[in-house]
């Protein structure tokens, strides 16, 4: 694996459930499906703008891995990633890429800080006090001992926020990070990615269908 | 990396303890069972008598068929013992060499002296159930041994001493009494010679002398020519022994089995044992059919929580560990409660298998065979636990 990703490009990119839809008014219009060239760069700051349905969850599920039903090619610093092994993945999830599900992906019947450790355990990025204040920042230091499941939807969207930024990463990807959040907390949101991604030079990659994540410079695509 | 408790606590909400229960105690009982049936069969074929064997191998004394009133001797010719040793039940066949010579036996018992015209054979040392001391003849040796078949004793002790009012002897009287035994030739030149009893034989229904002692005695003393072979004994195969009792009918032959019981006795336990192991390996293959679904059911039940260990970037193999962790503690427990359940109940057959010269056979078959078998039973665990993690990876 390299040391880092800094480029991550698409290439005549489809989902397949859109296979036959090609000539679709909302596939020729899109900024990323079947585009010869679409180019992130470490460092970008970018918001996927879409409405429901179209695709923003499984472009960021493609580069993350986790789904490879996909027409064309995506590649890392040149490298198609169906060629990447199993652990390869585990080690770019690890350092590489960061993700922020839209359905998070907590683990309910664990508290706070145990569905953090769970993924600083794998990287030893934080220590438990610089988990304990970012949760102070986004306002649920007190929720740290509570199960997940007792927490509403806008608070484990905060403890998600927190927990995908428990590793290095060179892009992170985070969809509809702030879809439960309000104006306030979107911005000490965007205020702690970006601090953690200008520590490094990492590049955002954010989706939203309107209510994005209000990031400085953000350029934004339509999907 | 180490276990790791949260992410123990997340796998370990879907085990069910009554599936894991189930599958342990229905390994148990039926690895207990095959490993009962193999230490039963090993104890059962193994013969622990060492001498006067009352359970032996098979052996057979095979005669031609008298019919009438025969005048010629019925023997077996050169081609006919040939044509035996090749069948697959006769493992090893021997002849007994009668004598040419008249023999009479003297004995003075209470101040009564017995004597008794004596019919002696001999037969290769190889077909003693016994190893007599001093059993050898040299020519000049003025002393004979003879093995008597314990028949005999018996119908002297019950038979003949008390109605005649003598005393019963033991084996170790007998052995001490002084026998004369007188040989007679051709030419009438007779010969004395002490004889010793050094031995009682279940399976040699005759009077044995040592085989060098009858080719000397035969040589000197034949009254008539060589008369050929008319008793064999033969070491049989107990696995075909239905080929024989057929042989033997077509070809006239008639058989006085000595301990042949005693061999169908063994090969009935070893049936016995294998029947009962048979059903504990099938026990056994339907526990590790049980373990399988459960791994199947626990895996699918744990998809999503798998499903989130991976998206935060845990490699199957870590998260196999947990399960397989899970497997092989329950294997090495479910191995060592069926092997003390099997040691266990040794105890309730040793003493009678010992009491029949057999038991006390050796436990090392049936701890390789519980550690082999565990080996494998936990290796196919681990790779249906690493092939449907892997299958989780690819489809979610």
């Amino acid at each position: 694996m390299p040391q880092s990703i800094n480029q991550i490009s698409l290439s005549h990119l489809l989902p397949q459930v859109f296979r036959g839809m090609e000539a679709a008014e909302r596939i020729r219009q899109s900024d990323v499906w079947l585009e010869a060239d679409v180019t992130l760069s470490r460092g970008c700051r970018l918001c996927v703008q879409a409405e429901s349905g179209s695709g923003k969850s499984s472009l960021l599920s493609f580069i993350y891995g986790n789904r490879a039903d996909y027409d064309g090619q995506i590649c890392f610093d040149g490298q198609d990633i169906r060629r990447l092994d199993t652990a390869a993945w585990c080690e770019i999830r690890r350092r590489h890429l960061a993700l922020l599900p839209q359905e998070m992906r907590l683990f309910p019947e664990l508290t706070v800080m145990q569905n953090l450790r769970l993924k600083n355990q794998l990287t030893h990025h934080k220590t438990e006090a610089e988990m304990g204040a970012l949760l102070d920042r986004l306002g649920i230091a007190d929720k740290a001992n509570e199960p997940v499941a007792r927490l509403s939807i806008g608070q484990q969207q905060r403890v998600a926020i927190v927990r995908a930024i428990c590793q290095p990463f060179d892009f992170i990807l985070l969809d509809e990070p702030v879809s439960h959040l309000d104006r306030k907390n979107n911005l000490i949101v965007a205020e702690i990615i970006a601090e953690e991604a200008n520590r490094t030079g990492a590049g955002i990659v954010t989706t939203s269908v309107g209510h994005g994540l209000l990031l400085d410079g953000a350029q934004t695509i339509c999907l | 990396m180490q276990y790791d408790k949260t992410v123990w606590q997340l796998l370990r909400k879907n085990i069910s303890r009554g599936q894991m229960l189930g599958y342990a105690l229905a390994n148990v009982v039926g690895l207990s069972v095959v490993l009962i049936g193999l230490l039963f069969y090993g104890d059962s074929q193994n013969d622990n008598a060492t001498e006067d064997r009352y359970f032996s191998q098979d052996y057979v004394v095979l005669s031609k068929k008298v019919e009438g009133i025969g005048f010629t001797a019925q023997t077996f010719t050169d081609d006919e013992i040939a044509q035996l040793e090749h069948q697959p039940w006769a493992k090893k066949v021997g002849r007994f060499t009668a004598s040419q010579f008249a023999a009479k036996g003297s004995v003075i018992i209470g101040g009564k002296e017995l004597s008794t015209y004596l019919f002696v054979e001999s037969v290769p040392d190889e077909f003693f159930d016994i190893k007599p001391r001093d059993w050898h003849f040299r020519p000049g040796d003025r002393r004979v041994p003879v093995v008597l078949s314990k028949d005999y004793l018996t119908l002297y002790n019950y038979g003949f001493a008390i109605p005649q009012g003598l005393p019963q002897l033991s084996e170790e009287i007998i052995g001490s009494l002084p026998l004369t035994l007188r040989l007679t030739g051709e030419d009438m030149k007779e010969e004395y010679l002490e004889a010793t009893i050094v031995g009682f034989s279940s399976r040699l229904g005759t009077i044995a002398v040592p085989q060098s002692f009858m080719e000397w005695a035969n040589a000197h003393y034949a009254k008539t020519e060589p008369q050929g072979t008319s008793r064999l004994i033969v070491e049989t195969n107990p696995l075909a022994s239905s080929d024989m009792s057929d042989y033997l009918k077509t070809h006239n032959i008639e058989s006085s089995a000595d301990t042949s019981d005693a061999g169908n006795i063994a090969r009935f336990l070893g049936l016995v044992s294998g029947v009962v192991g048979a059903g504990g390996l099938t026990i056994c293959l339907l526990a590790l059919f049980i373990l399988v679904l459960s791994l199947f059911l626990l895996l699918q039940k744990s998809r999503h929580t798998l499903r989130g260990l991976m998206l935060l970037g845990y490699h199957p193999r870590e998260i196999g560990r947990y399960y397989a962790l899970i497997v092989v503690a329950t294997n090495i427990i479910t191995l060592i409660l069926a092997l003390s359940a099997a040691l266990l109940c040794r105890p309730f057959w040793d003493q009678g298998l010992v009491d029949i010269g057999l038991g006390q056979g050796a436990v090392w078959p049936m701890f390789t065979f519980a550690f082999v078998y565990m080996a494998l039973a936990t290796a196919f665990d681990l790779f249906i636990i690493r092939r449907r993690l892997d299958e989780i990876w690819k489809k979610g």
